[in-house]
Parts: C-alpha cells; structure tokens; sequence
C-alpha cells in the first residue's frame, strides 16, 4: 500500500461529507420510521431506488433524452426533478405502509421485516420488468447547469513555477500549430505519419508534455479545494431539508405527534394523537428525503448509472449510518451519515479501496462496542 | 428398551432415508442433483439460524458468513493438504466437515459475544456487518481466489451426506428442546431478565446457540464447496442470509418443521419457476389486482367471522373463486392497453412472483405457517388416534 | 468474565481479522492473479495445456446441439445480446448450406446474466442437454467457469471476447478467436508512449474483474519497459457508481494520460467524474471492454477524443466484414451491430462449425482436435489459426477513437499486428 498521502487529505474530506449527506438524507428516513414503528424499512433502499428514476424520466421529459442536442440547463429543471422525486417517492411510501406494514402491526416484528425483504425484493425484481435496466441509464450530465468548480486555496501557488510554466506556453502552441498545419496540408492520419512528419510530431508532443509538467508542478506546489458546483449545491441542500426537518419535528404539532408517538406509541394513542396518520406522515417525509437524496446522487455525481439494484448498497449502507448514529434519533442519522461517508472516502485516501464497503461496518461494531445504543442514542443496558 | 429401539430405529430410519435419496438422484441428471443438493443444506443452514433466532430469539442476520467460512476452510484445506493426505473420499469429507464446522464456530463465539450487549435490532445489522466484513475480507486474498473464487479440487456427489448432515441437524435441535437445558433457550427468548433472575446462564446459552448454529452452517458451507467445486465470495451474499431469515420466519420462528419445510420450499419455488411462460403484462395486473382481492378478503374473513369451520372454508373459497376469476377476465381486457400488451419473459418473472409470495404469506399467516407448533410422532399417533384416547365430545 | 474484557476480545478480533486482510495473502511467491486452477500450471501462453480426461459426449439424434453462452440481462447485455445473435446467423448459415453429414445444428442459448456464477449453470445446464461444443463467453471471468465445467466432460469452448492471458491454460478444448491481454496491453501502452507521447499515466483497475486486473498489468509492465511512469494504481468495484476518492488521489499525482482496463459500464461514469475533477487534459485508454454504444451515453462528452484497442472495425475494407454486415443489416432492421462481439460471436460459431466439418467424428473429443487444427479461418475479425497456437490465435488489435454518435462512434486509428508487440 502506498504512503498516505496527505496533500490530498482535505479535497478526500470534502468528498466525504459531500457523501455522507446523501447518506444522511437516506439514514434520516430509516431512523424516522424506526423511532416511530421500531421496524426496519428494508424497502427504503428500493424507494431511493424509484427516486432515481423518477429524476431520470423528468430529465427525459425536459427534454435531456439520451444522445440528445440540449445544450445548457436552468435551475427550473433542478427544480422539478427534486420535486418529482420527492413527491414520488413520499407516495411510494405511503402506499407501502399503507398496504405492506399496517396489516402486520400488531404481528411479532420480524414478520414486518420480512414482509420488508419482500417489498424490496418485489421493487427490485418489479422494476426490472417495467423500468430501463440494461443497459443502465443515467441523467444526462448536461442536465446540471453548474458544472464547473469552485476552487478554493488553502496554499497559494509558488509564483515562480507560475511564471516558468507560462513560458512555455508559447513554445507548444507553435509547435502544434505547426504540425496542425503538416497534418491538414498532406491529411495524414497523426499515428500513420510519414517519415517527414514525425519531428514536427514530437516536437509537438515534447512541447505539450513539457507544459503540462511544469504547469502540474506549479499546480503542486499550492494545497486548494475544488467543489463541483453541483455537489456544493447537494450540500445546501442537504442542509436545508435537514433544517425544514428540524423545524417540523421540533415546532409544528404533526411533528410532536412523531415524537410523541416515537417515545410511547399506545401512550400517544390514548393522548389522543390519530398514530395512523402520524405514521403516514412519518413516512411521507422519510421517503420525500430520500427521493432528495437519490435526485441529487444520480444527477450531480454525473454519470451515475441507475438501476433496479442501485439503492441496495446504500440503502444497506445509510441504515448502518442511522444505526451509528443512533437509531431513532434524528440528529443522530445526520451524523452517521457525515460519519459513514468520510470513513468510506478515508479508507480510500489510505490506500485501501477494495474495503470501502467493508469499512462502514468495521466501523458500526467499534462503535457499538463501546456505544451499544449508537452515538447519540441512550445507552440503557438492563441490569438485573 | 423402548428408548434404544426408538433411538436405534430413529437413527436407522435416517440413514436408510438418506440412502433411499442418494439412489432417487442418481436417476436424475446433474441439473437436478444440484436441486437436491442445494435443498438440503438449505434445510442445515434454515434449521441452524432457527436455533439462533426462532428458540433463542437472538436476531441474527448474517447466517452466510458462516456458510461461507465453512466453505473456504474446506477449499483452503483441499488445496493444501488434500493431495498429500492421500485419504479415501468419505473419510476426507468428514474430516473437511468437521474442519469447517470447527472454523466457523469459532467465528459463531466472535458473532455471539456482541450479542451479550446489543438488543434487537442492533444485533441484527451487526451480525450482518459481519457478514459482509467476511465476505469482503475473503474477497481480497488472492491467495483463497480473491474476487473470482477458488476451485476446489476433489469435486464429491456425496448427496447423501448432505441430507444426513441435515437431518443430524434437526435431530440435536430436536434432543437438545427436549432437555433442561434446551429450555434455557427458549427462556432466554421470553424473558431474559426473568430467566437470568430463574438461574439461567443467559451468557452461556447465547454463545452456545450461535456457536451450535454456525457449527452447522460451517459443515453445510463445508459440503457445498466439495459439491460445486468451486467457492466464490458472490455466492455469500447478504441476499443469502436474507433468503435463510425468510425460510425461518416463514416456516414459524422457532419450529424446526417449519423451517425445514420452508427451506425446501422457498428453495423450489424460484427453481420450478425457471420456465415460465411469457405474459402480457396486462395479465400480471390483472393478476396483481386479483391477488389484492384475495388477501383483503382472506383476512377480513380471518378477523370477522367466527361461524363454523366448513362455512369458514366455503367463504374463503368464495374470495378465491372471485379472485380468480377478476384477474381471468379482466387479464386480455387490461391487456388492450397499448403499453400493457407488451409480453413479459417468464424467467423475469421468477423473483417477482417469490417476492409477491412471500407478502402474501406474511400477510396472510404472519405467524409463520407452523407458528410454534413442531411435528413429532405424538402428534402424529394423536391425529390417526393411535393412542388409545377416547373421541371427546364436541 | 466481565463486559469490558469481552469488548477488547471482540475489537481485537475484529481488527486483527481486519489487519490480516489488509496485509494480503502472506505467502511470497505464489500466483496471485487468476485462481489456483488444481493442474494448469501459472503462466502464460506458453504453459503446458492439460488435457481433458472425460470421455467426451457424442451427437446424438438427429440434430447436432452446440451451447452458446452469453449475457442476455444485467450490465453485460449489450454483448450478450450481439454474440449470441452472431452465432445464431452462423448457424442458420451453415444449416442452409446443408448442415454436416446430412444433419443440421440445433443452438441451445445459456443465460450468464452478468454473473460468473450464472455462466457456470448456463453450461452444466446446457451441457446435461447433449450438447457437443459451447461457444462463449465473452468476459473471461465468465468464461473461466464454463471452461472448468467443460473440461470435465470433455467439450470444446471456444471462447468469443475473452481476452484474459491464462484462459486457455485451463485446458487443450479451450480456445478462443480474439486476442489476449497479453497483447492488448502492450499495444495501448506503446500506443501511449509512442503516438501519443505519453510518460506519467494513472491506471484504474476494476478488482472484481479478471479481464481488468490481467489488462491493467500487462499494460503497465509495458508502460514501464518502454521508459513510462506509472504514478499510480486505483481499485474500485464492478457497480460502483461513484469515484471521486480515488480520482482524487490518482489526480494528485498528476498524469498525463490514465489506463482505464474497465467495463464500459464504470468507464462511462469515471470519464466524466475525471473531467469534473479538473483533469480536463488528461487522455483516456482502454481496451475492448469499452467496446459498447452504451458508453457514449454514460461517458457523455468527457469520453469523445478517447482511444481504445477493439477486435476489428466496421469501416474496414474486407470482403468478411462486408458481408457479414450485409447479411446482419437485413436480419436486424438496417442497423449495424452496436458491438465487435457480434462478429466475434459470429466468428467463434462458425468456428466451431467449421471444426464439426473436419472432424473425424461427431463426439466432443474430435471436436476438439479438429478445432485445434483450425488454419487461416476467415473470420470476420481477421484470419484465425489455432494450429499450433495453445489456444491463443494471432490477431491484429486496431486502436480506435472515441468520437460522437454522429461522427461515427469508433474511429479507427492505428492498426497492431501480432507480432509487432513484445
């Protein structure tokens, strides 16, 4: 394994979080239903999944169809693929709890849980059927009207090596030129040249790798961030939902029927509270979040390939996160999330990549050892 | 004397059966073998997670990291030592069971000792963390195969074997019920609070659980890799442990007939499957809608009525009849739809309809279908009254 | 024995088992790409071929049966599809011409769905139907399994669009109509030194993939012999969808050029998240696992301008490719085939036809030899002799560039004969 390297410590970092809020969004969905339901969603990842592909046949509907001749976007298209993922998605799974986990509410919980696998099995395998599989599609990246980057510096640049690379730049234009002129005055092909057009080739080629090094080492001697625009715009996002969320939860009365509902479920009946609409509402939002959560991922990590199968990794992979966190605890799923997406980027800045997936649960069981409730969760152990 | 002869009769009756299913197969061609083969380990590994999960209550989720450590070991040791060792095939094979029924219980005290802290739920996805940590592990080394898998050299058809490990399995857990210290277990799955209180060593029975569990898993992982002859970490997904759960769950958390039954048939379900025919996909809603109907009535049948068990049945005929004809009639209708004309393959089919019939089944019989109950030969003499018990009086 | 003392216990084990997997197998020495097939030596083409020791199966009935093996869902869907509609024209063509001996080829098609797994059913299944040769497949993951499940019986797979070096070490009924990645490497890497000037490249490998990790060394072994740098090596995972980690490290090392050994599948998503990452200058390689239509629309614009090695071109002037393009065009609504796999799949059919014709026998054993025997076949992707060859016939890679759907996709720009390379 090569040394870390740590010049690309803080850009990994970033990568993380950026990771782990779609994580979170995801997560914040499971810990939800769970704190209300003590179930585990295992159709959340499938409803991730839908979302998916509900931004992708927006995308398709505005117009950014595969080998299209769009050319440019506007944040209005953003706009209405997040808001028909989040739509569809919440009604995906409202009508899963409405038909799958209501009837078995009253039943031992491992029986919801499977009725769960199904659902999900039902999703994944269904969807084959009706929804474009193979070979995967993805959002058209034209879509994202924000495509360039934000850089930020932490170290500037040594001048000098600015100065010395632009120097250069004379140097390999001319001798592109020259043999751009060779190639289009005899119109040989650049990799079948005559024995008359092969200086000017290298030539070229030595004056471009040239400038590119000297151009790679003034980049090196500086440290800077680069945001995609796109993902930045994840972020806030993110941060937003998370907001509204909090302000739901916290300060409006369907949310203190969640809470209320999460702490004591027959408590909160009797109190009054209708607990079967508390639960749809529950569900409602955690499935919007994570058609939010999957809009963004398949749009803004461009080339992102959807499938039926694609929300089973991170579906596992965010309940993990919620767990880490604390199950059932809000705050807790946006914390996991952030955690899980910076273990799994740090593990490949040190060199490990084939243990990406691995390491999300390496990380939960040390966790848990010393945690058994999660993070932020309580650590009641019963003691006799 | 009736205890031997039980006992010896049991045991005899076992191998003749194994005997009797490694002569059927023969008949049958490689494709079907393999169908028998896979069966019965999928009993072994059902039956093994019950233990776990059905008697003791713990929530394991990740049975596959021991069929697969099972299956390595038995891979890694017929690479290395299975040339120079020069033993006949039987022997081997026992020995490479018990070899990977050692390792993987091993693993199985790894797994357990978090089970001493975690409830529920936590320990469901930390044990499958684990399987997908050994899974991922196991990826990585070259020297077992890394992603593409290790062949595994002496390939046996002892079919026969892996029906008797099966049943061997279902008889300790059986023994092991009927005995105090097998109530300790299904005591710690009530209340471990109380049955701690009671005297029960709730730490000593949890680890035994896991380690007799993954024992088995590991023999059955054992016997697959000499079956196939080749291991590879795809097979050993969390898709398998998930399928395990279901068979448990499904038969009855906690009956050893159900899980076995289960495990044979959620097994065959998909495999029958292969050939179905193609469909319009008008039909499938139709049939999707004619499926809705019957769940709906079924259970408002089994929530409502309380009248005579013949008048029961008759109602739940009636819904099936309605059902079934719904989805009949309104299958070519809905089919006119232009989009929904459109034939779909039989074979994608497959894990759609798995999937539909396992929501159905929990919906419809959440308990599992044999609940608690277990078959055993009492039952049996009770059912054809053998035993002497005078008809009572409705 | 207390709760603390049982948490140490478990983290420890936890790690240790953790730290034992991340310092790798331990052992020096030994082979560790491919797997420890029980006879075939490690090695190259060179190595003695074992042969089968199964009795062989003989056609039986009026048909003769030959399996053909392919992707028909899951990623590698696109050829799949194409092989298996390549050996189907084979076979209709050979039956219309009178079949051999007064009997005709029944083709019995296997599903692998994308998984390796899978493949191996697809050919036990295939082969407990009678069948006396399987043709197929075309990833080499893929095809290791069915070439174990023949091997026991006695069949001849002649592989399509495996390239992975130590295929046909598996066994003398092994052979294949493409070329290795022997060879496949070495052409890109000196296509990369030499026309393209390239010294520092990045290379991306998908560790779930024979046929990536065997290309991603054999190119930078060349690289390296040629005077290159490589600066550094990255693993992901078939089916991951998203690369910025180890784009980011392989960008600070600033490359000029970076090898993607890849499927089409990842390579799409990895293009365009390199040109996100600011590496806007930096060339693209690959080889024929890029070879899909599917890879315009997932790499977008960020793969326009890319060159990777493919089996043949539809441009060429051939009288082979001609007509096999006429004949596909009819059967399949105007439309060219999207990938080289259905020549291939065409080739590696009639292949084996061809074989069934020489043959002293209609038995799986004959076949073999007679496959075996295969001098200056005409395929479509150029002239094919196994004679003498182990399994591995010598072809020519052509060099293509990515261009637009409109432009015309694949552009063919340098052509490598087999011996011009090593």
């Amino acid at each position: 394994m090569a040394g870390l390297e740590l010049s690309t410590l803080p850009q990994q970092l970033v990568n993380g979080i950026l990771l782990g809020s779609i994580y979170a969004l995801i997560a914040l969905g499971y810990t939800m239903v769970y704190g209300v339901l003590k179930l585990i969603n295992f159709a959340h990842g499938e409803v991730f999944m839908i979302g998916a592909y509900a931004a992708l046949f927006a995308s398709w509907g505005l117009g950014y169809t595969p080998n299209n001749a769009m050319s440019g976007s506007n944040p209005i298209n953003l706009l209405i693929m997040l808001l028909a993922s989040m739509t569809l998605c919440g009604l995906l799974g409202v009508l899963i709890e409405r038909f799958a986990y209501r009837p078995m509410r009253n039943q031992p919980r491992i029986a919801s849980l499977i009725t769960a696998i199904g659902v999900s099995l039902l999703l994944q395998y269904g969807g084959q059927l009706f929804l474009p599989s193979s070979p995967a599609p993805n959002i058209d990246a034209k879509v994202n009207p924000y495509q360039d980057n934000i850089t930020i510096p932490l170290r500037p640049v040594d001048g000098t090596l600015v100065t010395a690379a632009k120097q250069l730049e004379a140097k390999q234009l001319e001798t592109k030129a020259a043999f751009d002129a060779y190639l289009t005055r005899t119109k040989e092909s650049p990799f079948q040249l005559s024995v008359a057009g092969q200086p000017l080739k290298k030539a070229a080629q030595d004056a471009e790798r040239d400038l590119r090094t000297a151009e790679g080492k003034a980049e090196a001697s500086g440290l800077s961030i680069r945001l995609p625009k796109g993902q930045m715009i994840m972020l806030v996002t993110t941060v937003v939902l998370m907001a509204l969320l909090n302000f739901l939860v916290m300060h409006t009365k369907p949310g203190r029927a969640m809470r209320a509902a999460s702490h004591d479920f027959d408590a909160a009946s009797l109190m009054g509270i209708n607990v079967n609409s508390t639960i749809t509402f529950t569900f409602l939002i955690g499935s919007a979040l994570a058609g939010a959560g999957a809009m963004m991922n398949a749009t803004f990590l461009s080339g992102t390939k959807i499938d039926t199968f694609f929300g089973m990794l991170p579906g596992v992979k965010a309940f993990v996160a919620a767990v880490l966190g604390g199950i059932g605890n809000i705050p807790g799923a946006v914390l996991g999330g952030i955690l899980m997406g910076l273990a799994e980027t740090l593990v490949v800045w040190a060199g490990y990549d084939s243990y990406r997936d691995a390491i999300a649960f390496i990380v939960l069981i040390i966790v848990l050892l010393f945690k058994p409730g999660g993070l932020l969760g309580s650590n009641k152990v019963e003691k006799v | 004397m009736k205890f031997w002869l039980g006992r010896t009769g049991s045991i005899l009756l076992a191998f003749a059966l194994c005997a009797g299913i490694q002569l059927l197969a023969d008949q049958q061609s490689d494709f079907v073998q393999r169908l028998i083969v896979l069966a019965g380990l999928y009993v072994t590994l059902a039956v093994s997670l019950n233990l776990i999960n059905g008697i003791t209550g713990q929530f394991s989720m990740g049975h596959a990291a021991f069929y697969q450590i099972g299956a390595y070991t038995a891979g890694f040791i017929a690479m290395k030592f299975y040339a120079g060792a020069k033993l006949p095939p039987e022997l081997w094979m026992i020995l490479s069971l018990l070899t990977g029924a050692a390792v993987a219980s091993l693993a199985g005290l790894v797994v357990g000792l978090p089970s001493l802290r975690l409830k529920g739920d936590y320990l469901a996805i930390v044990t499958l963390g684990f399987g997908e940590i050994i899974r991922i592990i196991v990826q990585n080394q070259p020297a077992i195969g890394g992603a593409y898998g290790l062949s595994v050299a002496p390939r046996f058809e002892m079919i026969w074997l892996v029906w008797l490990l099966a049943i061997l399995c279902i008889a300790v857990c059986r023994n092991l019920l009927k005995t105090a210290h097998g109530l300790q277990f299904l005591a710690v799955r009530e209340d471990e609070v109380a049955s701690s209180a009671m005297g029960v060593n709730v730490t000593r029975t949890k680890v035994t659980a896991f380690l007799l569990g993954s024992a088995f898993a590991g023999a059955a992982g054992a016997l697959l890799a000499h079956f196939e002859g080749f291991v590879s970490p795809k097979m050993f997904t969390m898709d398998v442990s998930f399928i395990i759960v279901t068979m448990v769950v499904l038969g009855g958390t906690g009956s050893i007939t159900g899980a076995t039954l289960a495990a044979i048939g959620l097994f065959f379900l998909p495999e029958k499957m292969r050939d179905l025919p193609n469909f319009p996909l008008g039909n499938l809603v139709a049939t999707g809608i004619g499926i809705i109907i019957m769940v709906v009535g079924f259970r408002h049948i089994a929530a409502s009525f309380h009248g005579k068990i013949v008048e029961r049945v008759m109602r739940y005929l009636a819904i099936l009849t309605l059902a079934v004809v719904v989805a009949l009639v309104l299958g070519p209708i809905v089919s006119k739809v232009p989009t929904l004309g459109v034939p779909v393959e039989g074979a994608k089919l497959r894990m759609v309809v798995f999937a539909v019939t396992l929501i159905v089944l929990m919906l419809l019989r959440p308990q599992g279908i044999f609940a608690h109950h277990e078959f055993s030969w009492d039952w049996l003499r009770k059912v054809l009254r053998l035993d002497g018990a005078k008809k009572v009086p409705a | 024995m207390n709760r603390s003392l049982f948490s140490a216990a478990l983290l420890a084990t936890v790690l240790g088992i953790t730290a034992v997997g991340c310092t790798g197998g331990g052992e020096t020495g030994k082979e560790k790409t491919g797997d420890p097939a029980p006879t075939a030596p490690a090695g190259g083409t060179t190595a003695v071929r074992p042969e089968p020791t199964g009795e062989g199966v003989k056609a039986e009935g009026d048909t003769i049966k030959i399996g053909i093996v392919g992707s028909l869902s899951g990623d590698q869907k696109p050829w799949g599809e194409d092989s298996i509609e390549g050996g189907k024209m084979a076979v209709e063509e050979f039956n219309a011409a009178g079949g051999v001996d007064g009997k005709k080829v029944e083709l019995l098609v296997g599903d692998s769905a994308s998984k390796a797994e899978q493949a191996k059913s697809a050919a036990e299944k295939l082969i407990s139907e009678g069948v006396i040769g399987i043709v197929g497949e075309v990833a080499s993951g893929h095809t290791i399994q069915i070439a174990k499940s023949a091997f026991q019986k006695a069949i001849p797979v002649v592989a399509i669009g495996a390239t992975k070096t130590t295929l046909a070490d598996e066994g003398t009924n092994v052979t294949r109509v493409c070329y290795t990645d022997d060879f496949q490497g070495p052409v890109m890497a000196k296509f990369a030194f030499d026309e393209l000037g390239l010294r520092k490249v990045g290379v991306m490998t998908d560790n779930q993939q024979p046929y990536s990790q065997g290309l991603s060394k054999s190119f930078s072994d060349t690289f390296k012999k040629l005077g290159g740098e490589i600066v550094g090596e990255a693993f992901y995972e078939s089916g991951q969808t998203q690369f910025n980690g180890q784009i980011t490290e392989l960008s600070a090392k600033k490359p000029d050029g970076l090898f993607l050994s890849g499927y089409f599948t990842e390579v799409g998503p990895i293009a365009q998240q390199v040109r996100q990452a600011g590496m806007k200058d930096v060339k693209l390689l690959g080889g024929d696992g890029w070879d899909s239509p599917q890879l315009l629309v997932s790499g977008g614009d960020a793969i326009i301008g890319s060159y990777f090695c493919n089996h043949y071109n539809n441009r060429e002037d051939r009288p082979e490719v001609k007509q096999f393009l006429e004949v596909w065009k009819k059967a399949h609504g105007g439309k060219e085939p999207g990938t080289t796999m259905a020549a291939l799949g065409y080739d590696a059919t009639k292949l084996m036809l061809d074989g069934l014709k020489r043959a002293a026998s209609l038995d799986s054993k004959a076949l073999i030899a007679a496959i075996n025997e295969t001098e200056n076949f005409p395929g479509v992707s150029g002239k094919i002799t196994l004679k003498g060859a182990n399994g591995n016939p010598k072809k020519r890679a052509l060099v293509v560039e990515v261009r637009s759907e409109k432009d015309g996709f694949q552009v063919f720009q340098k052509a490598y004969e087999a011996d011009e390379v090593k």
